[in-house]
């Protein structure tokens, strides 16, 4: 599904060389939950943003579906965006002056072919599906941050994508909250086989996915499964 | 995405309220100046109905002498200046010369039904050849008016169309007063004496007849010379009328020289208004682009977010320029619904067509230059890194 190798991504000012990644080789097959940890500044957000084809590797080839993405112009890798990755934020990224209903329709917007009353349809089922229904009409400043990022969920989920990206996506909520969100995501991986990579701090958020990658300054130091039993248990 | 830009403008309303008024006042003071841009250049376009190249004025002010010693002396003026092989014809005319910063305006009134306020011009046989004025219906004055029953006129097509709609002009009569009538012995197309940019207003001219009113005085001689007469011309007929009407006080002007000083009177103001305007849509321009530039450095998280959802550069461009012209929609909107009024309650009593264009155009302006302040805040919103943007937020 999605292929790393060799990414190594530097950040360039005039005075000061910053290493990002270094020499980072994954492969994330479909339908796994994997999870990435690492303190602050360890790379975490520039390996999700490269996956996600937001920025692009110094050096390094990203595939997707065994297509290298550096071949492809702008145009075409927000369309792969649109298509098949959904992202979910730590600080939700919902648009306040727009309502639910109206900020989980975002990506439709960018797909040509979807009607209105279809792109309205899908978005109350993606509400539904993380239990927020009944609250289409609201705006996100009228939300509690669990209900804010339930609706940051339900935006990703609209598309129907192959890849959910998230980043730290319990990490502004309190512990029940937290294990609410990780349980959606846990269900949408299970019954729909949607292919998670998520950036967390939260060990005991990590050892409920499938694979844990952990990394240091850039570069991956650990990569494996976790047991079978925190995986199982949700 | 037109919904979509739409609602997003709705729902920041209170944001965006000042940029929308902005927009507003300055569509309505771009309105008042191109609705007087178009009504003078359509009247500018439309035919005068008469000839100024070649025309003289000759004004002739006698002192408080005899009555009928001026008159004789304008007779002996009149004939010497028609004599001189310089000058093809001589006509006489009351104050309200064509270009002249006079006017004379009469009420007249048809079958106690229908009235105008016209322009006034007193004129002899010749001012018809003097200014090449051709009647399209009828004649001009001439010889045989001399014996005719009531007073002759000619008015322009305007004044038939208000005193007699489509009923036939000629041979109507026009109670002047109580034992004189008017009637009408031909029809001009376009006569529009006053200025180059005014409107054309309804008009008729009557006739000078020099013997019949001996002790009347007329101090405007109209002079069409002939092409190439020069200022020795001029110094050799003010030195020879002067020999006639010793203490009278003479003036000569060119009609083209007249014209020209009618017309500055209109451009001054049209000019300084129009600078005026010029000075407000620039401030407005950079102000708009000074609200526009901020508005997107502060929606860095949003320009991220919609790329991450499947946006490309090229359409939160395009985004940017729709949410403009939405608000300007909203802010024109406003500005359209009070400009008009104007054509609708038929203000200044101006043509309908001249305030509907001067709508299209200032529209058309605005929509301009809202995207063109946008052009540049857009591309630069278009340009910022998604990953760059999400990390900001």
């Amino acid at each position: 599904m999605i292929t790393l190798k060799n990414i190594e991504k530097v950040y360039q000012t005039k005075t000061i060389e910053t290493v990002a990644l270094h020499n980072v080789n994954l492969h994330i097959p479909k339908g796994e939950f994997v999870s990435v940890m690492g303190p602050s500044g360890c790379g975490k957000s520039t390996l999700l943003n490269i996956m996600g084809l937001l920025d692009e590797p110094t050096n390094g080839i990203v595939e997707i579906d065994g297509n290298p993405i550096s071949r492809y112009r702008d145009k075409e890798l927000a369309h792969i965006r649109n298509q098949k990755i959904g992202f979910v934020f730590q600080s939700y990224h919902l648009i306040n002056d727009l309502s639910v209903i109206d900020n989980v329709e975002l990506p439709l917007l960018y797909r040509s072919g979807t009607s209105a009353a279809e792109t309205r349809r899908l978005a109350l089922t993606a509400l539904e599906k993380v239990g927020l229904s009944a609250r289409t009409k609201h705006y996100p400043t009228q939300l509690s941050g669990g209900q804010r990022q339930r609706v940051a969920i339900a935006r990703a989920l609209i598309g129907q994508p192959e890849i959910i990206l998230a980043d730290e996506p319990t990490g502004n909520l309190d512990s029940v909250m937290g294990e609410e969100i990780m349980n959606i995501l846990l269900t949408l991986n299970r019954e729909d086989g949607t292919t998670i990579v998520m950036v967390t701090h939260d060990e005991n958020m990590a050892h409920k996915t499938e694979r844990l990658i952990r990394f240091f300054d850039g570069q991956q130091v650990s990569d494996a499964k976790t047991t079978a039993y925190d995986y199982q248990k949700v | 995405m037109i919904r979509h830009l739409f609602k997003l403008i709705w729902n920041r309303k209170k944001s965006n309220f000042l940029l929308m008024t902005e927009i507003f006042f300055c569509f309505l003071v771009l309105f008042g100046v191109v609705s007087l841009i178009v009504y003078n250049v359509r009247n500018y376009t439309k035919p005068l109905g008469f000839e100024y190249d070649n025309v003289w004025l000759l004004t002739m002010r006698p002192s408080a002498d005899s009555a009928a010693l001026n008159h004789q002396n304008l007779e002996q003026a009149v004939q010497q200046v028609r004599a001189y092989p310089e000058v093809e014809y001589a006509a006489l005319t009351n104050s309200n010369a064509p270009f002249a910063f006079s006017q004379m305006t009469d009420n007249l009134s048809y079958d106690n039904k229908r009235s105008t306020q016209a322009d006034h011009y007193q004129v002899d046989d010749d001012y018809a050849d003097v200014l090449q004025v051709q009647p399209s219906q009828g004649r001009w004055f001439g010889p045989e008016d001399n014996a005719a029953h009531h007073q002759p006129i000619v008015i322009n097509r305007e004044m038939q169309r208000q005193l007699f709609g489509e009923e036939e002009p000629l041979g109507k009569l026009i109670p002047q007063n109580d034992s004189v009538n008017y009637q009408v012995v031909g029809v001009v197309d376009h006569f529009r004496g006053y200025s180059e940019y005014s409107a054309e207003r309804p008009a008729f001219f009557t006739r000078i007849n020099l013997q019949q009113s001996d002790k009347s005085f007329w101090g405007e001689l109209l002079i069409r010379v002939k092409p190439g007469t020069g200022i020795a011309f001029e110094e050799k007929m003010v030195r020879e009328v002067s020999g006639i009407g010793k203490d009278w006080t003479l003036e000569v002007a060119t009609l083209e020289k007249m014209r020209q000083n009618k017309s500055k009177l209109t451009m001054v103001p049209m000019i300084a208004l129009g600078l005026v305007c010029g000075f407000l849509i620039l401030n407005v321009a950079l102000g708009l682009f000074g609200v526009l530039w901020y508005n997107i450095s502060r929606r860095n998280g949003e320009i991220g977010l919609r790329r991450a959802l499947g946006a490309s550069a090229n359409q939160v461009y395009r985004q940017f320029i729709g949410e403009v012209l939405v608000l300007a929609t909203f802010g024109l909107l406003l500005g359209v619904a009070f400009a008009v009024q104007f054509p609708l309650l038929q203000v200044f009593e101006v043509e309908s067509v001249v305030y509907f264009l001067a709508l299209g155009i200032s529209v058309v302006v605005i929509y301009i230059l809202v995207v063109g302040c946008a052009l540049y805040p857009s591309r630069q919103a278009a340009a910022i890194h998604p990953a760059i943007a999400l990390h900001e937020e």
